[in-house]
């Protein structure tokens, strides 16, 4: 399993004002599924987002991606693990807004202490073509539209070949029809680069593109039916 | 400086203000440091150019070679004594005079013993001796006009004293030319009655028993305590040639003023710099936790917020200290004589370290907010 979650509670705030954005909460995502996580805003989504990414430590439980227990690491293993093998794609993408697209992605390579070279910018390059931002690659996040920008955040999250890749609320600052486009290309390069995919969202129209879905409300998860479009 | 290089070409506007405020500032400290050179210069250059370790003076707690009185048995009691190459009595007093054009000046007079390790060389004309009332005058008055063959009377005691050779550089002392006479000639002229001796008469022998103070030659050997025991001995306070610039009171005020304003110029630029770090970082925060998601540590980050200070600082200062030399030679080159401004790359090259250092400690204020910015806000805070 490339990202296993096991019996996670997260409880946020003190005395009277203690949530618990997490209840217990287990899963699996095996390599080249994309699993998407539903549910209302606070419904504990991001919570569950961020504890496998290592951005938060949960209260209880412990948490595995690919053979690294991340609970039991501390921040600067914490830092290894998501530089080495996690893929973060946001919400409006977050690209940096001084580096052209090419860059965003090479930035993943010099983030782990190479000089980017040759090799690097053919890779990227691929990657930018299996998400049409080819032609695209030497503009910078303010001359792209929303969706060529989440094109290039799934882009800079395969560049380091993760295990895992988090993905939040990727479509929701565009239209329908370009949210579809780009969950189902969140699948296909799932399936492809053989990456585990955990994608939380708010937008139930987006689980006919998915592998499998899980509902989440009040910190616990239930698993979902998913019918499947044409992919 | 993976993102700070693409930061400093995507923010061209605002890095290259900064940069120019970092020119400016490097600018003026560097001029400055070519006008404190060249008041230090101008101000003792006659000390900094005696080939002298120590100056002995009269005791006093605080000595000046104005109201010094030292005698004969003080610098012959100083050659005596062991670790001392050379001991020689030197005269000093400020002057006004007129030369033969009845044009005013205002000279220091020297009294040195011709052959004497304190005998001045000159570029042009004759050394002292050659003519009972010769002088040697500093470079700077022959800048100003006055030749040798001239005759320079002193105002007051009318003694005539004629240029017979100048110096190669300037040697001045409180910013006043040097006027080097026989140490006979600057006695009479001190000590005597006004426009010399009756005709066919001498002055008194004690008049020659008399100088400001003892110009010293000390080995490297002899020791403070040595110093001291002969100082004790004989009645007189020495200091160092170095210490002996404080003598002038124009000199402490002067450094005192040019290094308070290069001092104030250095934490400015400090402050600026950090300031505008600081809001940089601040605009930037998102963007920090988003490279701290994607795995970059606070190393990585501080390297290249660090890397970026360095370029913007390295890059202003350059502008700013190569334009301040070119003007100041420019400057130097227009200006009349004796104009205090004089570089020394030593002093240039400090100030600028001095920046450079004000301006990363500037850039290093940012550096507990960038420790600061948790990852997690790339996901966004409201969620």
């Amino acid at each position: 399993m490339s990202l296993r979650v096991e019996a996670v509670s997260l409880v946020l705030g003190d005395g009277d004002q203690q949530v618990r954005a997490l209840d217990n909460v287990t899963l699996k995502v095996a390599p080249g599924e994309l699993l998407a996580v539903v549910g209302p805003s606070g419904s504990g989504k991001s919570s569950l987002l961020a504890v496998c990414g290592g951005l938060r430590s949960p209260t209880s439980g412990r948490i595995h991606v690919g053979d690294t227990e991340i609970t039991a690491l501390n921040r600067e293993g914490l830092t290894r693990v998501r530089r080495d093998s996690i893929g973060f794609v946001f919400q409006q993408s977050n690209l940096l807004p001084s580096l052209t697209v090419l860059d965003q992605l090479l930035l993943t390579v010099h983030l782990r202490g190479k000089t980017p070279g040759t090799a690097d910018r053919d890779r990227a390059m691929v990657l930018l073509q299996q998400v049409g931002m080819e032609s695209r690659s030497k503009r910078r996040p303010a001359e792209l539209s929303g969706g060529e920008r989440q094109r290039a955040g799934i882009a800079r999250a395969l560049m380091s070949s993760p295990s895992l890749l988090l993905v939040d609320e990727p479509t929701s600052m565009l239209d329908q029809a370009r949210g579809q486009q780009i969950v189902s290309l969140l699948r296909g390069q799932c399936h492809e680069h053989q990456v585990a995919a955990l994608m939380v969202t708010h937008d139930p129209d987006m689980l006919m593109y998915v592998d499998r879905a899980v509902h989440i409300a009040d910190g616990r998860l239930k698993e979902m039916e998913v019918s499947h479009a044409a992919h | 400086m993976f993102i700070a290089l693409r930061d400093l070409a995507y923010a061209k506007g605002r890095f290259f203000l900064m940069g120019l405020v970092v020119a400016l500032v490097a600018y003026l400290m560097t001029f400055l440091s070519g006008l404190s050179g060249g008041l230090i210069s101008n101000n003792v250059s006659g000390l900094i150019a005696a080939p002298v370790t120590h100056f002995s003076f009269q005791y006093d707690d605080r000595p000046t070679f104005r109201a010094s009185l030292v005698d004969r048995a003080m610098w012959e009691g100083w050659q005596a004594r062991t670790g001392v190459v050379h001991a020689e009595p030197l005269g000093h007093t400020t002057f006004n005079g007129r030369n033969q054009r009845d044009e005013p000046l205002e000279f220091v007079l020297w009294g040195v013993r011709p052959g004497s390790f304190l005998d001045v060389p000159v570029a042009s004309g004759n050394r002292l001796g050659a003519e009972e009332n010769g002088v040697v005058i500093s470079r700077l008055l022959a800048d100003r006009g006055v030749k040798i063959g001239d005759i320079i009377t002193l105002d007051r005691v009318l003694t005539e004293l004629k240029v017979v050779g100048v110096t190669a550089d300037e040697r001045n002392y409180e910013h006043a030319p040097i006027l080097f006479a026989t140490l006979p000639k600057w006695q009479e002229a001190t000590y005597g009655p006004p426009g010399g001796p009756p005709p066919g008469e001498k002055l008194p022998d004690v008049v020659f028993d008399f100088a400001s103070s003892v110009a010293l030659d000390l080995q490297p050997t002899m020791t403070p305590e040595q110093i001291a025991a002969a100082d004790t001995d004989l009645g007189t306070t020495t200091l160092t040639r170095e210490a002996s610039f404080q003598t002038s009171p124009a000199y402490q005020v002067e450094v005192f003023t040019v290094a308070a304003i290069q001092a104030f110029l250095v934490v400015t630029s400090a402050v600026l710099l950090g300031a505008f770090f600081l809001i940089w970082t601040i605009q930037r925060t998102a963007e920090i936790g988003l490279v701290k998601a994607l795995g970059a540590s606070n190393g990585y980050l501080l390297r290249d917020s660090l890397g970026q200070a360095l370029v913007l600082l390295l890059g202003g200062l350059a502008v700013g200290v190569g334009l301040a030399v070119l003007s100041g030679i420019a400057f130097k080159a227009t200006a009349e004589a004796g104009t205090p401004f004089q570089f020394q790359p030593a002093t240039v090259a400090l100030s600028a370290l001095f920046l450079l250092a004000a301006g990363l400690i500037g850039g290093a204020v940012s550096i507990r907010r960038i420790t600061a910015v948790e990852p997690l806000i790339a996901l966004g805070r409201d969620r």
